[in-house]
């Protein structure tokens, strides 16, 4: 047990702890020297849902990376909530993480305090047959690039193919109705559907946005200005959700984060649920923990599916993420020298496989890899940053989309209407928020 | 006075510069000195930074320029805001009606002998001691829709045939946070009451009971006004931790389902950190200020009014 | 005792007394059992058939090992306890002189500065996060222990503060006063007389402030960067929810893990706690 510990202490503490100097003088001096010969690099990231690619980054990327570029790595993780009060914190300060991660639009809310990363972006964008205009839209403002497109984790439906059969849908539902009548159907044999409408970052608004877009709801005009959530279309969309909640989906989602449906998937007490990847993923790392009723593992149960479509069309909001060089930055050659090691494609790929599927690179030269006909299980999420579109629809995905989409104020307009307010008051009360972003 | 007779005060000579602090206004000035650098450099200094950032326009990484009370005028009419206010409140005052009744009773439980005294008492301190965060997601675990053991109990003994939505539903959210808020309090205020209950000298209690006084009266007329002092600046402390609590529902649900369990930190932390409105952030912690102030002012000076008569 | 017959010390005393121990004590058996629980026993839904919440068949010491040997669970453990110690010394330094000087000392302004201190309490740490990270790195102090140590204490002072005035508004004047007519200095008197005598007092608000910085989240949370330098709460929470995935077993042996040993502690210390805080409300 010591040994191992011990090993890992040394693996990670050389790749990406010690600031050039070890364990024992950062403990002496408390900080580290600033006659460092090397460049470091902090790169902050959120914890990764695939744990297997923070190891593979710890033990063998970030080492090579100091070899090849000649700097010191220092790679920190965090829970992916809690990347917002250190970005926050770092650019009011002025100090803090050189490489920072950023989930969707962050890239404009900060966009003043990053380093346009054009360059970079443009080059591997034509070598891998161009980024995907959702990336595009996430990442650039039409001038700079404020973040370096990393990679989207997909939301699709994971669903029981067996149990969809019992109840005679043999094909994954293509509209709202059919998933609704679907829905009813198993809830009636007490295997609800399940879906969140919480404060959470990752699965409530990657259902209620492509929602209402699939509706032909949108919150403003392309002006980015105009506030047009109060229409026809998403009163439609909100009367039905009430209809479809209550018939088809497991009550208890109103207040679930992001690993609630996870579990609830696991445990085998839902039929089907928007998620990324990785319910699949687990029910793999661990065939035997998972069974299904009949004894059989349960990851050959499930298949994965988009949403369905609805009058105005089928859409996806997906969890994007880049890199953002920041200004206050001191190293921003090295960074910079970093991230275009990092996306040179031998790189890339060992993060891409050791992902199996899980994030979906934005370039769309990705989508002929190998790996997506590996397990047709994952092959769904192949076009998952295709399918994509981003908040704020139909305007920019600004600062202004951002602070909507953190103030839960689409989410929380179909939650609100969900527990009993009518569906035109439960607009009516989005369309006055929304107002006072949009002003 | 053992500490008298053994101590060396005796003999030596005060030297110059002890002569000075001879003086009572220079050695409180000298007693003062590092409380008032730590408080005034990390307290006063970014409390006024933060109120001015309160009156720019200012988002994160963009100065922003001074706009006057316009975010404060913006909060006012903001609906989210007025439901956080209200449910600061709820929040705050069933919590600490709920820990001082239960804290009390526990404290009168505690205070008499029996095998086993020290170790209770010590482990009762638990949910006291336990960081926050930690427990509360032990909390998220017991009350998780799906899994809940607290629904499996009560449909066990049979009090439930339909499981209990904790989280989902709002008034059931806010009465979750509120048990577990209450569950890490009762202790501190078992513990600190029960150090009240130990100056009040026994005594006093059997004469009353010579008298024919009940158990009910003798607490009522003896033990409870002795206690008095004590159980206010217990509340205090509390209601002022509980007023400005954050840990507890950004972990728990976030504000969530639909607002309805934000309080003013974590509605704060949502606009200022997770939307870049730095200012409009400021504005609603500084908004929390007040409302404290007055609850604090109101109980300080009813406490001295206590401790007068 | 409770007067009167067997079943009135049952019904005024045990009763409520072990309903009281039940419900305090009941998450923390759960972190136990969870600790020790087999992931596969897990993810069982609340209306299982053959659910067994309360009890384990095949106990694991699989996530305690977990938590040793992937994360750096005894690192932190180590940073919280050296956080917490060094910003609870330093605020009981200041808290008693403070305190002494408010409570003991006749100088213009008292009430007033008492006052102050004490409304700093009032400020809410979501407002002063933001300046204060720029504080912390115009003194270099990020991502070092010290940017927590020199921080905490500005929510421990004013309670310790508070505290200590009232404990030693409690201890006669004439002790002091007897030992400097034997002609001990001020200084000297209050700290060969009037400190020894408070003792209590001084025990109970370190211990106080002791939990308040193991508690902490937010300053550790945006003030420290690096894995090795983290706190227990902030690092248990950071390396063990991953995204949509929770560590379970792991996140409750690290909760657990984190309170015992403080726990202990306390149970040595509670009677003295409890002594304190009686001198300091005596006042």
């Amino acid at each position: 047990m010591t040994t191992k510990r011990r090993t890992f202490l040394r693996v990670s503490g050389a790749a990406t702890v010690a600031a050039s100097t070890g364990m024992a003088s950062i403990l002496a001096s408390g900080r580290a020297p600033v006659y460092a010969q090397a460049k470091t690099v902090h790169w902050l990231k959120w914890v990764d849902f695939v744990p297997a690619t923070d190891q593979m980054f710890r033990r063998e990327l970030m080492p090579e990376a100091e070899k090849a570029l000649g700097i010191k790595m220092n790679l920190e993780t965090v829970n992916g909530n809690d990347l917002q009060p250190r970005i926050t914190a770092g650019i009011q300060s002025g100090a803090g993480a050189d490489l920072i991660m950023s989930f969707n639009s962050f890239t404009h809310l900060y966009a003043n305090s990053v380093v346009d990363l054009s360059d970079i972006a443009e080059e591997v964008g034509k070598r891998e047959g161009g980024h995907y205009a959702y990336a595009k839209a996430i990442c650039s403002d039409g001038k700079a690039y404020m973040g370096m497109p990393w990679a989207v984790i997909g939301g699709m439906i994971a669903y029981r193919k067996s149990w969809f059969a019992e109840v005679g849908v043999t094909k994954f539902p293509e509209t709202w109705e059919e998933y609704r009548e679907a829905g009813k159907k198993l809830k009636a044999k007490g295997r609800p559907l399940g879906q969140t409408l919480g404060h959470t970052f990752g699965d409530a608004p990657g259902f209620t946005y492509p929602y209402l877009w699939s509706w032909g709801g949108k919150e403003v005009e392309a002006d980015g200005k105009t506030v047009v959530i109060n229409s026809k279309a998403t009163v439609d969309s909100v009367k039905f959700m009430q209809g479809f909640w209550k018939d088809a989906h497991d009550e208890g989602g109103l207040a679930w984060d992001d690993t609630n449906n996870n579990r609830a998937f696991l445990s085998q007490t839902i039929s089907a649920t928007l998620n990324g990847a990785s319910i699949y993923i687990e029910s793999l790392r661990r065939a035997d923990q998972y069974k299904t009723e009949k004894g059989e593992h349960l990851n050959k149960d499930i298949l994965h599916a988009p949403l369905p479509k609805g009058p105005a069309g089928q859409f996806g909001f997906h969890l994007l993420q880049s890199n953002m060089l920041m200004k206050y930055s001191k190293n921003q050659d090295a960074a910079k020298a970093f991230l275009k090691w990092l996306h040179t494609e031998a790189n890339y790929e060992k993060f891409f496989l050791s992902q199996k599927g899980f994030a979906t690179p934005t370039t769309a030269k990705w989508e002929a890899h190998k790996l997506w006909n590996e397990d047709p299980v994952m092959t769904p999420y192949k076009v998952a940053a295709r399918l994509g579109q981003a908040i704020g629809h139909s305007g920019p995905p600004n600062a202004k989309a951002q602070e909507v989409l953190s103030k839960y104020i689409i989410t929380d307009m179909y939650a609100k209407a969900v527990q009993g307010m009518a569906a035109e008051e439960a607009v009516k009360w989005a369309e006055a928020e929304l107002k006072k972003v949009y002003v | 006075m053992v500490a008298l007779a053994t101590s060396s005060a005796g003999g030596k000579r005060p030297a110059p510069r002890a002569r000075l602090l001879e003086d009572e206004r220079w050695l409180a000035f000298a007693l003062l000195v590092p409380t008032a650098i730590l408080l005034g450099l990390f307290i006063a200094y970014p409390f006024v930074k933060g109120v001015i950032l309160s009156l720019t326009s200012a988002r994160v990484g963009v100065e922003g320029e001074f706009v006057g009370l316009k975010n404060f005028v913006k909060i006012w009419n903001d609906g989210i805001f007025h439901v956080t206010v209200w449910n600061t409140f709820w929040y705050t005052g069933v919590t600490t009606v709920f820990k001082l009744a239960l804290g009390l009773w526990l404290a009168l439980l505690l205070n008499r002998h029996f095998r086993g005294k020290a170790f209770i008492r010590a482990f009762i301190l638990l949910p006291f001691i336990i960081p926050t965060v930690l427990s509360t997601f032990a909390w998220k675990w017991m009350f998780d829709p799906t899994f809940s053991v607290i629904n499996w109990t009560l449909y066990q003994l049979g009090f439930i045939t339909q499981r209990i939505n904790w989280l989902g539903d709002p008034d059931l959210a806010m009465t979750s946070i509120i048990i577990i808020n209450v569950w890490r309090g009762v202790p501190f205020f078992a513990i600190s009451l029960l150090a009240g209950l130990q100056t009040i000298s026994p005594e006093l209690n059997e004469a009353a009971a010579i008298d024919g006084a009940r158990p009910w009266q003798r607490f009522w007329h003896v033990t409870w006004p002795l206690l008095l002092p004590v159980t206010m600046v217990v509340v205090l402390f509390s209601v002022i931790q509980t007023f400005a609590d954050f840990q507890l529902v950004y972990v728990m649900t976030g504000g969530g389902p639909a607002n309805a369990t934000h309080l003013f930190a974590t509605y704060a932390y949502q606009l200022g950190i997770g939307t870049g409105l730095l200012a409009e952030g400021a504005a609603i912690s500084l908004a929390m200020f007040p409302f404290l102030f007055l609850i604090v002012v109101v109980q300080l000076l009813y406490i001295r009014r206590v401790e007068v008569r | 005792m409770v007067e009167g017959g067997l079943w009135r010390r049952w019904v005024f005393f045990y009763i409520p007394l072990t309903l009281f121990v039940f419900v305090l004590l009941f998450p923390f058996y759960w972190m136990i059992i969870t600790t020790f629980r087999p992931d596969g026993e897990l993810y069982k839904p609340w209306n299982a058939v053959a659910y067994q919440p309360f009890w384990t068949n095949n106990p694991t010491f699989e996530h305690i090992l977990y938590l040793f040997e992937e994360t750096m669970f005894s690192k932190w453990m180590f940073n919280t306890l050296l956080i917490a110690a060094v910003s609870t010394v330093i605020s009981l330094i200041c808290g008693v002189f403070a305190g002494y000087a408010l409570a003991r000392l006749n100088f213009p302004w008292a009430g007033g500065l008492g006052t102050t201190i004490f409304v700093t309490y009032l400020v809410p740490q979501t407002l002063l996060f933001i300046p204060l990270a720029d504080i912390i790195r115009n003194f270099g102090l990020g991502d070092t222990p010290w940017a927590l140590i020199l921080t905490y204490p500005t929510f421990l002072i004013p309670f310790c503060t508070w505290l200590m005035m009232g404990y030693f508004k409690s201890i006669p004047k004439e002790l002091e006063e007897c030992a400097r007519i034997d002609g001990a200095s001020r200084f000297q008197a209050m700290y060969h007389i009037i400190l020894p005598v408070a003792v209590p007092g001084i025990m109970s608000a370190g211990i106080f402030a002791f939990t308040l910085s193991w508690n902490e989240f937010i300053y550790a949370l945006v003030f420290l960067s690096s894995p090795e330098q983290k706190t227990v709460p902030v690092g248990v929470t950071s390396e063990l929810i991953r995204g949509d995935v929770f560590f379970w077993g792991p996140l409750m042996a690290g909760a657990l893990l984190g309170s015992i040993p403080v726990a202990i502690v306390y149970s040595f210390f509670v009677e003295h706690y409890v002594a304190g805080l009686t001198g300091s409300v005596k006042g």
